[in-house]
């Protein structure tokens, strides 16, 4: 391989001509990430990362999702340790389908989370104590729904979640000082405008 | 940045029939309405199988896409556009994370995706197989193959798949300082020395074709394309891109006093449309079948970061998790 990129030139020969296929085994679980963008704000879900366990994932859900716009804190947890409510359409509320469930063991507190609209993302509304998942949503039937139509709810218990510690807040501070990456930074409208008159002359 | 003009694979006469009618219609209607489609909604086969090409050639462009201005970090003109473009790039690969997650909501696993890359099997934009000379050619891509990008991007937001709707919501902000960056760069050649100015024009001429190449061939409306429009995978044709791209483009490359090399260029006062030579296709099937002045290097040096790349994985690899298709 002959590059005009010296550092391509420089890249070991790794002697295969194809990578053989990806054994099944190498594929990171899912982790679904909460960003809160302002203090003021609920935690909101943006999206998800692959990573090998729970402090991985947060660690790269901070690259992947809050380098660019201000927040004040993350957290991360595992897509199998959310439980999943059906998703409706039209006027169906999907409180509508929670049924009462039994008390089944030891109380735990349990996140909640609502999908006000579809193609929205799921928004933290508060927090239940239940002693399993389908009881949080039954509680949070009682206590947590309102007027406002839900598409879908999602219930994960507060210990399964990687939350920021405390002494890390300060992680984001810095954010809004990154200007090179803020559209503002590059106004060129001034030297255009010296250029054009430049060359009507 | 984005490889725009899906080339979405033929679709053949009897694939969209055979699907249970009235979960069709509710399908549909639900499109209609203007609700998302949801990952854990039913949908028609054909509307998976199309989606899925669509995104992971999207996920793969952002990836090989980063390629060609990343070599030019290094070398960009001081300490500013070094960090600006080291952000720049750094955003593009994000992007391509963001959107091979989506991509998978609908079923086909990150890593199978990859692999098809480093086989071949998947394409990418195919712009991305030329190289960039000079550092003008790195402010081309970033001015306008990122604007041509944006044009795609913008209308692909309003499709009907709510997790690629979400992650192209998402990019689009990300990449509202690509494209001022990218203009930012080219008045400073266009107001710069007279070898500034040839730099960029001589970039200019070399990036125009691939440019005219990005929204893809013409398309003609045939039932299978009119469905896919139907359904808003496809948000408008090969063409209006194109066409919208011109419109807002030309303009200030004129206004910076380069010469864009097509004489026949201009535009029709009557119907608003632009008129151009029409580009080369059989060069764009050749490059997009592999033989481009690139696309080797371009795998090769993918090919070689996922070897490099694996024994960290393997370290990392631990059977306590389990891949799950993410939710949303």
């Amino acid at each position: 391989m002959k590059s005009l990129d010296p550092r391509v030139n420089r890249l070991p020969q790794t002697g295969s001509a194809n990578t053989t296929p990806k054994v099944p085994l190498d594929q990171f679980g899912t982790f679904q990430v909460f960003v809160q963008p302002k203090a003021n704000k609920p935690f909101q879900h943006e999206g998800i990362v692959h990573a090998p366990n729970l402090e991985m994932a947060y660690v790269l859900a901070k690259e992947a999702f809050t380098r660019r716009f201000t927040c004040v804190s993350i957290y991360v947890a595992e897509t199998r340790n959310i439980h999943v409510s059906v998703l409706t359409e039209g006027d169906d509320d999907a409180y509508d389908h929670v049924s009462e469930a039994a008390q089944e063991g030891k109380k735990a507190s349990y996140e909640i989370f609502h999908m006000f609209k579809r193609g929205k993302q799921h928004q933290h509304v508060g927090t239940v104590e239940a002693t399993n998942p389908n009881e949080a949503l039954w509680l949070a039937s009682k206590q947590l729904r309102t007027e406002k139509q839900v598409f879908n709810i999602w219930a994960i218990r507060t210990s399964d979640i990687r939350f920021t510690n405390q002494e890390d807040l300060d992680l984001w501070l810095t954010l809004p000082e990154k200007k090179f990456r803020d559209a503002a930074a590059y106004k060129g409208g001034e030297k255009l405008k010296t250029f054009l008159d430049a060359s009507k002359k | 940045m984005y490889g725009g003009g899906n080339t979405f694979e033929g679709i053949k006469p009897d694939e969209h029939t055979g699907e249970d009618p009235i979960q069709l219609a509710e399908f549909e209607a639900r499109i209609d309405r203007g609700e998302k489609i949801e990952p854990s909604d039913w949908m028609p086969k054909l509307y998976r199988k199309q989606l899925i090409r669509m995104i992971e050639q999207h996920a793969h462009s952002e990836i090989i896409g980063a390629l060609p201005e990343g070599t030019w970090i290094t070398r960009a003109p001081g300490f500013k556009r070094k960090m600006a473009l080291m952000a720049k790039v750094q955003d593009e690969v994000g992007h391509g994370q963001l959107l091979y997650s989506a991509a998978e909501t609908l079923g086909k696993s990150r890593e199978e995706m990859i692999d098809d890359l480093i086989n071949g099997r998947s394409k990418y934009s195919n712009i991305f197989n030329y190289p960039t000379f000079t550092w003008a050619d790195c402010c081309f891509i970033s001015w306008l193959v990122d604007a041509g990008a944006i044009v795609n991007q913008l209308a692909n937001a309003k499709g009907s798949y709510g997790p690629y709707c979400r992650a192209l919501d998402r990019i689009c902000a990300e990449e509202s300082f690509h494209l001022k960056y990218g203009h930012h760069c080219v008045i400073y050649l266009a107001s710069g020395t007279q070898k500034q100015r040839d730099m960029f024009q001589e970039a200019l001429n070399r990036w125009w074709p691939p440019m005219m190449h990005f929204f893809g061939p013409s398309d003609k409306i045939s039932v299978h394309t009119e469905i896919l429009m139907k359904w808003k995978v496809k948000m408008g044709s090969n063409d209006d891109m194109r066409n919208q791209f011109l419109d807002m483009y030309v303009p200030k490359i004129w206004e910076l006093g380069f010469t864009i090399p097509d004489p026949n260029l201009k535009k029709d006062t009557e119907t608003g449309r632009w008129m151009y030579t029409e580009p080369d296709w059989e060069e764009f099937k050749r490059v997009i079948n592999g033989d481009g002045p690139c696309n080797k290097e371009r795998l090769e040096v993918r090919r070689i970061a996922e070897e490099r790349g694996r024994w960290v994985r393997e370290a990392l690899r631990t059977p306590k998790t389990a891949y799950l298709t993410p939710l949303a």
